[in-house]
């Protein structure tokens, strides 16, 4: 790193004593826009790229991983440009400032956030360039722009027969002047959003093209694989290769950070000769917890610390006290993997001082930072080409992967795909956290007079920062990357100064109890964690609404009216509730031997309400069918919202039926799907998805179909058996 | 050791160790990525392919023991250049998420059709359910092979009147 890039960065003290970091931006990376004569390329913005012959690409700053981005985003500038979105050919970004997510000041695709933050700037970018080609076409006919009009990208002239294409417009349409205030599109006049499309990767993706990370092929290419310790935080103590190195095709055989990389010629021959590879660990750091002290420790942090107060109202104490009664239950909740199909992998290539890497990520910038942090160079040495994602559900926020490939490039000089197995996959992932909930409510005069939510666990935000904070200031020096990582996000005061990763679901409890007493009580045993789809609300979402369900029954009520009673100041909750009570005939008794379960939970700003339909049969919990009522705002894709709730459903139901990491003596006793096992086709419930039809902002509907499926289980497991499971995964017989 | 195969109607020698599983030797020796390593054990399906017209798991499948075979893959279940049915039916009821899976997904369900072309619902779900989704995009899957079904009973209904 030279000096001239570190003097960009000033450390100051701040007037609250903390560290604060200012920055002045160097004339850096951004996107170069405007009109390419040679190549007869206009590119209006940082999205668009049009060319003289009438192709139109889009840069598309959130990666693909089922939710849809690829063609709800591409729908979006679509629909402003005025062309058809199967015209446009989409193409992943690079790492650029302007691709950041404005919600996390960094590059990444998480917490359902495309769709609403893509929702405006990008009608924007296509109403600009589209105003701009009238303009430019409006001049070449001498006619006013505002009798022109634009379709199927072409520019039509008042005479309504004339048409010039956009690609002839191109030079011309790059020297008009940017609209201040191009307006967007009633809604009545939309041609595409709205409407149920097919997705524009369907085709690639039902002929086997090679579009993911782990297909990446290059000339000359060697492949890796890596034995990591058993235990989290092990290192290498000593490791003997002598066999190893006798195996047929294998290169090299060397320590990285993590672990010992083999590589060879082939993939089998790495995994083979891999089998040969003794290591001698050194455990003296390592994670030495097993899951059920996991959860003795976490009991004995929630008795010692009744935790931060993250929301409070009333006296919960004093309705505790005068109350005539005390409900009281506490929920645990087990580690989760994240079991993408597409295992973690990565291919990077060294060569005249840059490092290529060509991967699955969720967080192109933090690869960035993740290949730098691991061989000499600095991160604007580094180039990330994304790929199509198979699976990422928070999984690929984490670069691990990524500094693996990159070191072991570094080092071979040749391009090589790094692949994980199966078992590396589930034993080596950053985990949904475990969690418990004890959880308290005041009852008086047959009402709930106070809520007590105490939620004891981990923050991911402390697993995560380590890249995450050099990724914002990229040109920071590397001796800095852990203070920056200490200071974290708050850094620029922009992003994420509070981590919500714990208690949001909680935080926002939205029935109407006069006494709240919402607390976190942070405790970490070391095991890795991570976001997993639906992140705190999937812990929140299955003891909030468990409990809810609990006290309906104390109090002798139905749980649909319970909830209806307490929710009635909070209409889009109330309009899905209703919606999917009368959908599912709550009212009418279920089948014989079947049982239903309620759940209400608004997650990402998306409302849903689920009402589950199960039964017992030769000792097997089995769903039959969800029902789902969705208030997600404007809807860009109803056909993806609809395919994202009910993916949500069916991973919501894996993680209740099934969902289960376990540690024993700092190892995970879990390794491939035969005992991580995913929901299959034949246990697959039928699932209706009923779509609010809102002007509201748009929402995310990623994650939001989780969190609720997995208490309306437990719920209807409750009314079928009268037995309370308070434990994840739940089980047929208890 | 040397191992022929015949791969999408066309003929290989290829020279690898004979534990190799056919699933690297038809993705990285062949370069047809489209069937997919998803858990090496079987268990998931992803790298299902047609073995002398039976559908295996090609991830656990020594390459000896394909020697000499028909083998075909996602890339060669359609050889009139157009898209097979199943692939036709996947764009349309829009079946993908990740995607990853697919491949594998249609391989069964083409197994399925090459020897009951008017299997029942259940059948479907029998000849599916080795292959799993972490998108969940069960139902979908189901009902495009239901409407390839329908779409070839009413074809043959109208040869026959």
């Amino acid at each position: 790193m030279s000096m001239n890039r570190r003097d960009f960065l000033k450390v100051t003290a701040g007037t609250s004593g903390g560290l604060v970091l200012s920055l002045s931006l160097p004339g850096c990376a951004g996107i170069q826009t405007g009109y390419d004569e040679k190549r007869g390329e206009w590119k209006p913005d940082a999205w668009l790229e049009l060319t003289a012959d009438d192709r139109v690409y889009f840069t598309l700053a959130r990666v693909e991983m089922g939710q849809g981005t690829y063609t709800g985003l591409t729908t979006l500038i679509a629909e402003e440009l005025e062309v058809e979105p199967a015209s446009i050919q989409p193409r992943f970004a690079p790492v650029a400032p302007e691709y950041r997510n404005p919600l996390y000041k960094l590059q990444l695709t998480g917490g359902s956030t495309s769709v609403a933050t893509s929702w405006q700037p990008l009608r924007i970018a296509g109403a600009s360039a589209r105003i701009m080609l009238v303009n430019a076409a409006a001049s070449v006919w001498s006619v006013s722009p505002g009798d022109c009009r634009a379709a199927e990208g072409r520019v039509v002239h008042p005479n309504g027969t004339d048409t010039l294409s956009y690609g002839r417009l191109v030079e011309l349409a790059a020297k008009q002047s940017v609209p201040d205030d191009p307006g967007l599109k009633p809604r009545k006049e939309w041609k595409y959003i709205g409407k149920s499309r097919g997705r524009l990767d369907a085709e690639a993706k039902s002929t086997g093209s090679p579009i993911y990370g782990i297909d990446v092929d290059l000339e000359g290419m060697v492949y890796a694989v890596v034995t990591r310790p058993p235990r989290y935080g092990a290192r290498v103590r000593s490791f003997d290769d002598t066999d190893v190195r006798k195996m047929a095709g294998v290169l090299d055989v060397f320590e990285i950070e993590r672990g010992i990389a083999v590589v060879a010629d082939k993939y089998w021959r790495a995994r083979k000769a891999q089998d040969r590879l003794t290591v001698e660990w050194d455990n003296s750091e390592a994670l030495d917890v097993s899951s059920d002290q996991v959860f003795s420790s976490y009991h004995k942090a929630a008795d010692e610390d009744p935790g931060e107060s993250e929301r409070s109202e009333g006296d919960f104490d004093n309705a505790a006290e005068n109350a005539e009664r005390l409900v009281e239950a506490a929920y645990e909740q087990p580690y989760l993997a994240h079991a993408t199909l597409e295992p973690m992998n990565a291919t990077a290539w060294y060569r005249n001082n840059r490092i290529e890497v060509w991967a699955p990520t969720q967080a192109p910038d933090l690869g960035r930072i993740a290949a730098a942090r691991v061989t000499d160079l600095s991160p604007d040495e580094v180039t990330i080409h994304t790929t199509f994602l198979g699976g990422g559900f928070g999984r690929r926020l984490t670069n691990d992967y990524i500094e693996e490939a990159a070191a072991v490039a570094f080092r071979v000089g040749k391009p090589v795909k790094l692949i994980w197995s199966r078992e590396e996959d589930t034993r080596h992932d950053f985990y949904r956290p475990a969690m418990l909930h004890r959880m308290q409510a005041s009852v008086s005069d047959g009402q709930l007079t106070g809520w007590h939510h105490q939620i004891v666990g981990p923050q991911i935000l402390d697993w995560y920062v380590r890249n995450a904070a050099p990724a914002q200031y990229p040109w920071a020096p590397k001796f800095l990357y852990d203070t920056l990582g200490r200071v974290g996000l708050m850094a620029e005061g922009i992003a994420t100064p509070k981590d919500h990763s714990a208690i949001e679901g909680a935080i926002e409890y939205p029935y109407r109890v006069p006494n709240l007493d919402i607390r976190h009580t942070h405790t970490d045993p070391g095991v890795p964690v991570s976001w997993w789809r639906s992140v705190g609300f999937s812990h929140n979402g299955f003891a909030v609404e468990t409990f809810m369900d609990e006290l309906a029954h104390e109090l002798g009520q139905d749980p649909y009216q319970f909830r209806r009673s307490l929710i009635d100041h909070e209409p889009r909750h109330l309009e899905v509730l209703e919606r999917a009570v009368r959908l599912a005939r709550w009212e009418e008794p279920a089948a014989q031997g079947r049982a239903r379960g309620l759940a209400l939970f608004r997650s990402f700003g998306t409302y849903v309400a689920q009402v589950v339909e199960a039964s017992v049969d030769s000792g097997e919990i089995r769903v039959h069918r969800v029902v789902c009522a969705v208030d997600c705002g404007q809807v860009v894709n109803p056909d993806i919202v609809r395919d994202q709730i009910e993916g949500g459903v069916i991973f919501g139901l894996t993680a209740a039926l099934y969902g289960d990491i376990t540690f024993k003596d700092g190892q995970v006793q879990q390794s491939n799907f035969h005992d991580y096992p995913l929901m299959r086709h034949d246990q697959r419930p039928e699932v209706v998805v009923d779509i609010v039809d809102s002007n509201e902002e748009p929402t995310g509907v990623g994650e939001p179909g989780v969190p609720p499926v997995i208490p309306a289980l437990g719920n209807a497991l409750f009314a079928l058996t009268g037995k309370r499971q308070r434990r994840l995964p739940l089980k047929a017989q208890v | 050791m040397a191992v022929r195969l015949t791969v999408n109607g066309i003929k290989h020698t290829v020279e690898v160790e004979s534990d190799t599983p056919l699933l690297w030797v038809i993705r990285d020796e062949l370069g047809l990525k489209g069937s997919k390593f998803g858990c090496g054990k079987g268990l998931c399906g992803a790298c299902t392919i047609h073995l002398n017209g039976q559908p295996v798991r090609s991830c656990s499948t020594p390459v000896e023991m394909a020697d000499g075979g028909d083998v075909t893959t996602i890339e060669g279940l359609s050889s009139d250049g157009d898209l097979h049915p199943l692939q036709k039916a996947w764009v349309e009821h829009g079946v993908p998420q990740c995607g990853y899976c697919q491949s594998g997904q249609i391989m069964s369900a083409a197994h399925l059709l090459q020897h009951n072309p008017s299997p029942s619902r259940e059948d479907i779900v029998a000849a599916v359910s080795g292959n799993l989704c972490r998108c969940g995009t069960y139902s979908r899957i189901v009902a495009a092979v239901e409407s390839v079904v329908e779409n070839q009973a009413d074809h043959s209904s109208r040869e026959e009147a």
